[in-house]
């Protein structure tokens, strides 16, 4: 056995215990491509745990820079990075944590034009963004792409959190009709931290594929009341963005 | 028709921490004006001066096989389950 491969059982180890996964599930998240939209906080926990996991190549995208007001949430940075390329900063973190991991960075606006390059040859996007505008340019690209799509949002100690996959379940417009207008959102450190880790928990069991996904159900966490409630959804029959799709819509 | 109401916990503070509540009316529009004849100030909270629901509240509305954001205008039926929350929009 090569020296890497001995590196990357002992890494893995104890996630290869679990029931289902084995080295097996290992090769799934190595060989895996994944595009993490976002890099603040739910990108920072998001992109933080798919890379100690073992994912092969996380695209990060992010056209901003770490200001000092993101340090209370967004853990891959640090002082020294205010004023850097958060995906700059990301990827030296990221690699950092686990050498064995490919990130691959664009400091770009995700936009109309610019989404179907970025996920192009991506198995799975992670919606990490911090605006409805641009969500619904990527649940766009993920219905049109057969794309499963991982959705995350946070306000405050509440988050939001769903899986989609294009066709099977309902999409970002089915359970969002209407988008709230962008505003400057107050939020703890740890609603991203609870939030983010669900998220990546999802992609990891999707590439793995054990467990139940979070389809066609919202899960809903408040922190300050300390509840989690579910609501199980279906595809809006009037949904524009995906009533055109074929498949189930219970 | 009457209907059963979960509230987002920032709305509890109006019903006297009650989670579930009651509600008549045709739509959910009439079912929100009933919950402010027994809850007074939960429409302010969650409508606007014209009496459309702000942006960052969803309706859910039960059907036999799971739950849809709804309109105002949107009518229910004798049974139906309402879930009003807040929409977060950051990441």
């Amino acid at each position: 056995m090569s020296k890497t491969a001995r590196y990357s059982l002992q890494r893995y180890e104890r996630q290869m215990m679990i029931e289902g996964f084995g080295r097996e599930g290992q090769e799934h998240l190595k060989k895996a491509k994944v595009v993490v939209a976002g890099a603040g906080g739910l990108g920072s926990v998001v992109s933080i745990y798919l890379a100690v996991a073992g994912v092969g190549k996380i695209r990060l995208i992010d056209h901003d820079k770490v200001k000092l007001t993101d340090l209370n949430r967004q853990i891959l940075y640090e002082d020294k990075d205010v004023g850097k390329g958060k995906v700059d900063s990301g990827k030296e973190k990221l690699e950092s944590l686990n050498p064995e991991v490919m990130v691959e960075t664009v400091s770009e606006k995700i936009t109309e034009s610019s989404v179907l390059e970025l996920v192009d040859g991506h198995d799975l996007i992670v919606d990490a963004t911090d605006n409805f505008a641009t969500r619904y340019i990527l649940n766009k690209v993920a219905v049109n792409r057969d794309l499963p799509f991982f959705h995350g949002a946070v306000g405050g100690f509440e988050g939001r959190a769903t899986t989609i996959i294009p066709g099977q379940t309902a999409c970002l417009k089915c359970l969002y009709r209407r988008a709230p207008q962008p505003a400057v959102i107050p939020v703890i450190g740890v609603t991203p931290a609870v939030i983010g880790s669900i998220q990546a928990a999802e992609v990891v069991k999707y590439i793995v594929g054990i467990g139940d996904l979070l389809t066609n159900r919202l899960l809903i966490y408040d922190g300050l009341s300390l509840e989690f409630m579910v609501i199980k959804l279906k595809r809006h029959p009037d949904c524009e963005e995906c009533r055109h799709l074929a498949g189930s819509r219970e | 028709m009457s209907v059963k109401v979960r509230l987002h916990p920032y709305l509890r503070k109006f019903t006297s921490g009650q989670e579930v509540v009651e509600a008549v009316g045709r739509t959910i529009g009439d079912c929100i004006d009933d919950l402010e004849t027994r809850f007074p100030g939960i429409k302010r909270r969650l409508c606007d001066e014209q009496g459309n629901l702000h942006s960052f509240y969803s309706v859910y509305v039960n059907s036999s096989d799971g739950f849809c954001p709804e309109e105002l205008s949107s009518l229910v039926k004798d049974g139906d389950e309402l879930i009003i929350v807040t929409v977060v929009p950051g990441g």
